[in-house]
């Protein structure tokens, strides 16, 4: 994997002809650094420059004054299509080639940089595997034959194709449902443990900026940076009147978001396997003080709930005796959106699982509100 | 009615007009296609070459093509280019508005991506927009096939020499077995070269049959 490297912003702007500095997409005076290896997230309310800023980065759009560095260079002094070639960029609509397969889509930049097909595809096989797309299956198909969150997927594949140092992605989340989003957003930060890329990523959501960004950076309507800096501290210390508004008045719950499911003990859940013997198992629920039992497979993942009174009295446990499954959860899931899934479903306790689906244990609506009241 | 016997003794000359048919409408069709895609490419991205373009080409539609073959008589006499010029001119607004269309038709956040992945405007347009082009470039040549079998006919006003199977309308147009002989061969050419680059759309875009083809999950 190549490194990754420090993007500056120095004084950019960018002026629309016409207009004063209040016209949409406009940039003023924007300064701040994103370190090697870390999420900057730009969130604002539309028209506040958040994209223009993105796309000075890799000159679709060119800067009316200021510099952006990449390491030390100057984008403005590389060859642009070179340059282009080395930032990975991921939209909203995905702009996936129809006429191409997934496989191709993904080599799309080792292909320009004239990579033997034969390192192309293995390389296109490579990234399908690590945003979680089977090559087998996947590889061949075209787009249109996907859905929503996997051609994200495929997006994702084909910017990371040729390891770049930075990552560009504009709201690479907002098309796709709160669900498939979560988990996207999840899987985004489990790949950037391992990849360590400079990722700047742009969303008009709060929320999604607290998750995902290791920096946050306000950006108001005119193209000023109202506040940079990371998610707690905007969340605790807002540096002015349109910073606390845009963060909104739950800010107390808000903070929730900084806190992920992974970073609780788990409460451990107590399992069974269909088939046991319910004698056996009776007793093992009525021990727990969370009295249900959690049905699950050969490689324990998560069937369903067992209540204590549907457990029958004797004979095998069969998956018919298991209802409602809980939301499930991945180390990566916030505390608000544990939170409120669990809200939604209506239940208790929602499950952790890992990269394979397996059981890790429970998070409950009491583990969640415990970290909500102040020590 | 029909004259079979007619039609037995005269099975050559049907076959070398046929022929003949086939010629001038393959060269109508690869001199107009040629024109039209520099034409498209040359005002792709120019607003009001592209107006000009498309003007043109649709008045020269407009042009009765019995009056057309005979000005060009006057110019070029009897030549394959007096009866070629104006059938190349009636090609031109059918290519040059699918390929527009067909280019203009391209996605924003495809041309988007491609631009951010690195493609020089060059690469874009031959891997990206032309391919994507293709079923409405097909389409164009769908048209213009049918449209130029059917002019070629009227070509036989230049002279015997030319005309394909139009040439047995004109010879004798009280004769019927005749008359249909050329304008049934006219007709069945046609619906074949469409019914053949309809097959060669479906080839040339495995990618817009997997559109149909898409699984329901």
């Amino acid at each position: 994997m190549g490194t990754a490297e420090r993007v500056v912003f120095e004084h950019v702007s960018k002026r629309y002809p016409g207009t004063g500095t209040g016209n949409p997409g406009a940039v003023e005076d924007l300064s701040l650094e994103v370190p090697a290896g870390k999420i900057c997230v730009l969130v604002g309310p539309s028209g506040c420059g958040k994209t223009t800023s993105l796309k000075m980065v890799n000159r679709l759009i060119e800067p009316t004054s200021g510099r952006i560095l990449i390491g030390d260079t100057d984008v403005a002094r590389r060859d642009v299509i070179e340059l282009r070639r080395s930032i990975g960029y991921v939209i909203q609509q995905v702009g996936l080639f129809p006429h191409q397969t997934v496989g191709e889509n993904v080599a799309t930049v080792p292909r320009l940089l004239g990579w033997e097909p034969a390192r192309q595809r293995a390389r296109a096989a490579e990234l399908l595997e690590l945003v979680g797309l089977d090559p087998g299956r996947y590889a061949g198909r075209y787009p249109t034959a996907l859905s929503g969150g996997e051609r994200q997927r495929v997006g994702v594949a084909r910017a990371l194709a040729a390891d770049p140092p930075v990552l560009l992605m504009d709201e690479p989340f907002g098309a796709v449902d709160p669900i498939v989003r979560e988990r996207l957003q999840n899987e985004l930060l489990r790949l950037q443990e391992e990849l360590a890329k400079t990722i700047i990523f742009v969303t008009h959501d709060i929320d999604e900026a607290i998750k995902m960004g290791d920096l946050v950076a306000v950006m108001q309507v005119g193209g000023h940076l109202a506040q940079f800096g990371p998610p707690a501290e905007i969340l605790a210390n807002p540096a002015s009147e349109f910073v606390a508004r845009f963060v909104g008045a739950d800010r107390g719950l808000k903070r929730l978001a900084l806190v992920r499911v992974g970073e609780l003990e788990l409460r451990e859940a107590t399992t069974a396997r269909p088939g046991e013997d319910a004698a056996a198992v009776r007793p093992r629920a009525a021990a727990d003080s969370f009295p249900y039992v959690l049905l699950v497979d050969e490689a324990n993942r998560p069937i369903g709930w067992l209540d204590e009174r549907r457990i029958p009295a004797s004979g095998p446990l069969v998956v018919d005796h298991a209802e409602a499954e809980s939301p499930l959860f991945d180390r990566h899931t916030t505390l608000k959106d544990a939170l409120s899934m669990l809200l939604e479903a209506g239940v208790q306790a929602g499950i952790v699982v890992g990269g394979a689906g397996a059981v890790e244990g429970l998070v409950t609506v009491e583990m969640i509100m415990e970290r909500v009241r102040p020590a | 009615m029909i004259d079979w016997g007619w039609i037995a003794d005269h099975i050559g000359a049907i076959a070398g007009r046929l022929g003949q048919h086939i010629e001038l409408t393959a060269i109508a069709l690869v001199v107009g296609f040629a024109i039209s895609l520099a034409l498209s490419l040359w005002s792709l991205r120019r607003p009001r070459a592209k107006t000009l373009v498309i003007g043109i080409s649709g008045i020269l539609f407009t042009i009765p093509s019995l009056a057309l073959f005979a000005a060009f008589t006057s110019i070029t006499g009897l030549s394959l280019l007096t009866a070629e010029i104006p059938l190349v001119l009636y090609t031109l607004v059918i290519y040059v508005r699918n390929m527009l269309v067909g280019l203009e038709a391209v996605p924003a956040d495809v041309l988007e991506a491609a631009d951010a992945s690195g493609f020089r405007p060059r690469e874009r347009l031959l891997r990206i927009e032309l391919p994507l082009a293709i079923p409405l470039i097909v389409s164009g040549l769908r048209l213009a096939s049918v449209s130029t079998i059917g002019l070629v006919t009227i070509t036989s006003t230049i002279g015997d020499a030319f005309g394909g199977l139009g040439f047995f309308i004109k010879e004798r147009p009280f004769f019927l077995t005749e008359v249909l002989v050329g304008a049934v061969g006219s007709i069945a050419l046609a619906l074949a070269a469409d019914a053949a680059f309809a097959r060669l759309q479906r080839r040339l875009t495995p990618w817009a049959a997997a559109r149909t083809a898409v699984d329901p999950r």
